[in-house]
């Protein structure tokens, strides 16, 4: 009896152990399987969008920041005007210039330095200007450098160093700071060296932030864009330009005046006091409303060019 | 079936039982653990491969936002070749922008259009397993999302070959890794199977030593450092000190400081914290085999002394029976239902049986039915009463009548019960005839007393008429009345005669006491009697110690018994036969002894009680007057002897050829003419004891 008792615990333990073994291990092979074919092939074409007026932000920043700042607006604008309205993406400046010039954007918004380069070589017609988060519907340049550096202690002090601006094309970001240079006697040759960014703002202050490069330009407010990835105490704005007048929305000539005349007024009759929508789409956008505008209003730019000896045709 | 396998089980080593049961058990548990740890790592892995697919598919769709959204075909399919090229388990990718368009995939040669079917709600749980010609696939689903707008939908087949492959590596890992742990379990379990048998093996050993009656084992294993070496003690006197054999904390009246005097397991408290059984205390069955051990010495000593107390037992026991069997005593043992529980070998040889014969039997197997029921009942009243029985009982054996003392008494228990009954009985036949021979010899000292004063008194009156008788017969010449007188003279003479012997007989007769030669004395009569005995063909051979020395006494009073002794053998004997006469000296018993043995006719014998009788005969009438062995007898109880007769004749008493010696004269005649014959014994004192005789008054 004893040899019984003593027998059966440690059977009936190590029955259990392997059955729950066996059962656990059968776990993993119950998985389902659906049954396809991959041997059933077909040649798929792409369906044809349908057709629709384009509208291109000036790829100061990445395609998805464009398209996070500005999807809103344009199904706005859509929306508003009945019009089929379709983002699109250049990859840079010049991309930008050439989708206009071949008539891939209808509707630009572009920096005052580009609209210029737009109106004369492809008649450009700016319809409205964005009023900035300050409230102005002008902007300017700054001129930043690391905090810590010591060398650089206002305007005079960039001769001979390293510059970083945001692309030849960008007005805040390169036009406007060389214009307030030139202004200071300070010419492109007295520079150490002029590099580029690519045309993205956060690049220029990464470079700089990084001590890649002793000076950065950028348009005014850019530091924010990047407040999150660095800390922006370490930069120090050595001088700010002057003001010019903003960011513009320009239409493409093969738009009917009609449709400009309509999408102009969606734009005005955008209400952020008001409307918690349209205060949703200007958030995104990061302005808060437009301003009509006209070709006329942009003189001073061209002035500016000039003044640098930039070729606008 | 159970019981078959329990048999054989039961029928293996411990070694190999613990070896099995390890093994099975290390079997069941590490393939009941390897099998649950290879379905956790197979699921593990699988997961892996899962997520290692989904992270693949979510990098791709959170890259594609920027090709989509510029509409950037060469960088999509870049990204998707890039993904697809570089890991060879990735069977495919494609990407739709938000209207199920495909942007870009992969696959050449058209597109497997079964997969727009499948897996379209990147929102439901990923991935989904498809069968497909190629094996099965994990095809994963991930939206290109940006803000809160879906641009797309990045999909990407992975083959589960490659997962597989993986989690039959790891099985294949799991299952040598569980067969390498339980083969070094196995070689363990062997080991420490070997480590306890072994022990068990030599506890077994040492109790088939002791079964064999060898007690001089040891179980347990010797100490690398004794108690004297530890504790750095020298005292011979203490019971541990140079013992290798016990453990000190089983001994009692160990010296150490902290033993305290007491005993095991009464010490054990104050040894458990003592740096020797710290030390040398090991395990159970080290402990068992010390416990062994001290078993195996204390049985030893124990059987020592119980075997000298078998010896002792032994000794006193055959004591006992050697005495039992040598008394001639009857001695027996009864229990209450009266059956023998013990029986000396005198009443054994009593009763013809041997003591394993008698015990367990009662009386009534034993004796006639008389007998027995007449014991049961006198034993009964025994047992009852508790009164003990002394009595005298006659018995008629073989040999003759013999008188037993019997004596019953009972036995007591411790409580004061009467549990048996003893007997004792002793043959007194010979103090009885002791008795009968005392009596008669006060008888006849009374008669000799009486007939002395009757025959002193007679002697006168017969002098006074055979004086009268002799004066009348000088005065009478009548012939006729002289022939009368001459009748009363002779009768007269006779009866003087008569009155002489019985003077004789009383001794109330004067002796001449004298220096005797025995010897002398003997052959003087021989040589008077030889010549007549011859003629009646009765030869006399003698046989004389020549160391006797002289005696005191009356030698013509001793030549008279003499001549009666081979009067009276020739008158048994009558015609042919043989007499032997025989002196020797007793020198020890400062005695001479006389014998004279004929080949007469015997006594019978119940009359040899009766011989010396005063005239007493068995001679035909006028043939003896009786009186002849009478005064033998008081003769010789003058001189401070004893006669006595025996009939037959003890073979002391004869010469080893007689009566057939050569000598005898060939034909004369052969044995079977003799009878049984008499011998009669005298025996004379070497002092002078002699009575002086007691004269008449």
């Amino acid at each position: 009896m004893t040899k019984r008792h003593s027998e059966k615990p440690a059977g009936i333990i190590c029955g259990m152990i392997l059955l729950a073994a066996v059962f656990l291990s059968a776990c993993g092979e119950t998985e389902e399987a659906i049954t396809i074919s991959l041997e059933k092939r077909e040649e798929i074409a792409f369906t044809l969008q349908v057709p629709a007026l384009t509208y291109a932000y000036l790829p100061q920043y990445s395609h998805t920041e464009s398209f996070q700042r500005h999807h809103r607006l344009v199904e706005y604008l859509a929306e508003q005007t009945g019009l089929s309205i379709r983002q699109v993406f250049p990859d840079t400046f010049d991309d930008h210039i050439h989708m206009f010039g071949q008539g891939k954007i209808d509707i630009s918004y572009s920096n005052p330095f580009v609209y210029v380069k737009l109106a004369n070589r492809f008649g450009a017609r700016a319809m409205t200007r964005i009023i900035e988060e300050d409230g102005r519907a002008e902007f300017r340049g700054q001129i930043i450098a690391r905090k810590d550096n010591r060398e650089i202690k206002d305007i005079s002090d960039c001769r001979g160093k390293s510059w970083v601006a945001v692309d030849p094309s960008s007005a805040g970001g390169y036009l406007f700071p060389l214009g307030h240079f030139v202004d200071h006697g300070i010419h492109l040759e007295d520079f150490r060296e002029v590099v580029f960014s690519g045309g993205r703002q956060e690049n220029v202050i990464l470079g700089v932030y990084a001590g890649l490069h002793d000076i950065g330009t950028i348009r005014e407010g850019s530091l924010s864009v990047v407040e999150d990835k660095i800390d922006i105490d370490q930069i120090r704005i050595i001088d700010n330009t002057r003001w010019y007048p903003g960011w513009v929305y320009a239409y493409s000539p093969r738009l009917s005046q009609e449709a400009a005349g309509q999408i102009r007024d969606a734009m005005l009759a955008l209400d952020p006091e008001n409307n918690p929508r349209h205060r949703e789409i200007l958030d995104a956008a990061r302005f808060i409303g437009f301003v009509p505008s006209d070709d006329r209003d942009f003189d001073p730019v061209r002035e500016l060019s000039a003044k640098v000896g930039l070729d606008l045709e | 079936m159970n019981n078959i396998f329990s048999n054989i089980f039961s029928g293996l080593r411990l070694k190999t039982k613990i070896t099995l049961g390890v093994t099975v058990m290390l079997v069941f548990c590490g393939l009941g653990i390897g099998l649950i740890l290879s379905a956790m790592s197979s699921a593990a892995l699988l997961e892996e491969g899962r997520k290692r697919g989904m992270a693949l598919t979510s990098g791709l769709a959170f890259r594609m936002a920027e090709p989509i959204l510029a509409v950037d075909f060469l960088q999509m399919k870049n990204l998707i070749d890039n993904v697809h090229n570089q890991y060879d388990d990735v069977v495919y990718v494609f990407l739709t922008d938000a209207a199920d368009n495909i942007l870009s995939h992969t696959f050449s040669g058209g597109f497997p259009v079964d997969l727009l079917g499948v897996n379209l709600d990147g929102q439901k749980a990923q991935p989904l397993l498809l069968s497909t010609e190629a094996g099965l696939i994990y095809d994963f689903n991930a939206q290109v999302i940006l803000g809160e707008r879906n641009l797309g939908t990045v999909r990407l087949g992975l083959s589960r070959q490659e997962m597989d492959a993986q989690v039959r590596r790891q099985k294949q890992i799991s299952l040598l890794s569980t067969l390498a742990i339980v083969g070094i379990g196995i070689m363990l379990a062997l080991w420490f199977a070997h480590t306890v048998t072994f022990r068990l093996n030599r506890l077994r050993r040492s109790a088939e030593a002791m079964i064999e009656g060898n007690l001089d084992v040891q179980a347990g294993f010797p100490l690398e450092k004794n108690c004297w070496d530890i504790m750095a003690c020298d005292r011979n006197e203490c019971p541990a000190y140079k013992d290798t054999k016990q453990r000190c904390w089983h001994l009692p009246g160990t010296l150490c400081p902290d033993c305290s005097g007491l005993e095991h397991p009464h010490k054990m408290q104050s040894c458990r914290r003592c740096p020797v059984y710290r030390t040398n205390f090991g395990d159970e069955v080290q402990e068992l085999a010390e416990a062994f051990d001290v078993m195996a010495i204390t049985v030893k000593a124990h059987i020592e002394e119980l075997t000298a107390r078998e010896k002792t037992i032994a000794r006193q026991q055959g004591l006992l029976k050697t005495i039992m069997n040598v008394t001639p005593d009857f001695i027996t043992l009864q229990d209450r239902d009266l059956r023998y529980q013990f029986a000396s070998k005198a009443f054994g040889d009593f009763l013809g049986l041997s003591e394993e014969d008698i015990v367990g039997k009662t009386d009534a197997d034993l004796f006639s039915e008389h007998q027995a029921d007449l014991n049961f009942h006198e034993d009964k009243q025994i047992l009852i009463t508790g009164q003990p029985l002394s009595k005298q009982i006659a018995v008629n054996r073989p040999e003759g009548r013999k008188t037993l003392h019997l004596i019953k008494i009972p036995v007591y228990d411790q409580d004061g019960g009467i549990t048996g009954l003893l007997l004792t009985a002793r043959d007194i036949s010979i103090l009885k005839k002791y008795q009968e021979q005392l009596i008669q010899s006060q008888k006849m000292e009374d008669l000799g007393r009486l007939a002395g004063g009757v025959a002193h008194e007679i002697n006168t009156p017969l002098g006074i008429i055979l004086g009268y008788t002799q004066l009348l017969m000088e005065e009478i010449k009548d012939e006729n009345l002289t022939n009368d007188l001459k009748i009363i003279e002779k009768q007269t003479k006779v009866c003087r005669k008569i009155v002489a012997d019985l003077l004789g007989f009383s001794r109330y007769s004067k002796s001449a006491i004298e220096t005797v030669d025995i010897n002398a004395s003997l052959q003087d009569v021989i040589k008077l009697v030889e010549h007549v005995f011859f003629l009646n063909h009765i030869k006399i051979f003698s046989n004389f110690d020549e160391n006797i020395p002289s005696l005191t006494g009356d030698i013509e009073r001793l030549k008279q018994v003499w001549l009666n002794l081979l009067n009276n053998a020739a008158d048994a004997i009558g015609q042919e036969g043989a007499i032997y006469v025989q002196s020797k000296l007793c020198a020890h018993r400062q005695r001479v002894l006389v014998s004279i043995a004929d080949t007469g006719k015997g006594i019978k014998e119940e009359h040899l009680n009766k011989i010396f009788d005063p005239f007493f005969t068995t001679k035909q009438v006028g043939k003896g007057t009786g009186l002849g062995l009478s005064v033998s007898f008081g003769i010789i109880q003058e001189h401070g002897g004893s006669i006595s007769a025996l009939s037959p004749p003890p073979r002391e008493y004869l010469p080893d050829d007689f009566p057939a010696s050569v000598d005898f004269g060939p034909g004369d005649f052969g044995p079977g003419d003799f009878g049984p014959g008499t011998v009669f014994i005298i025996e004379l004192p070497l002092e002078p004891t002699m009575e002086s005789g007691r004269a008449p008054q």
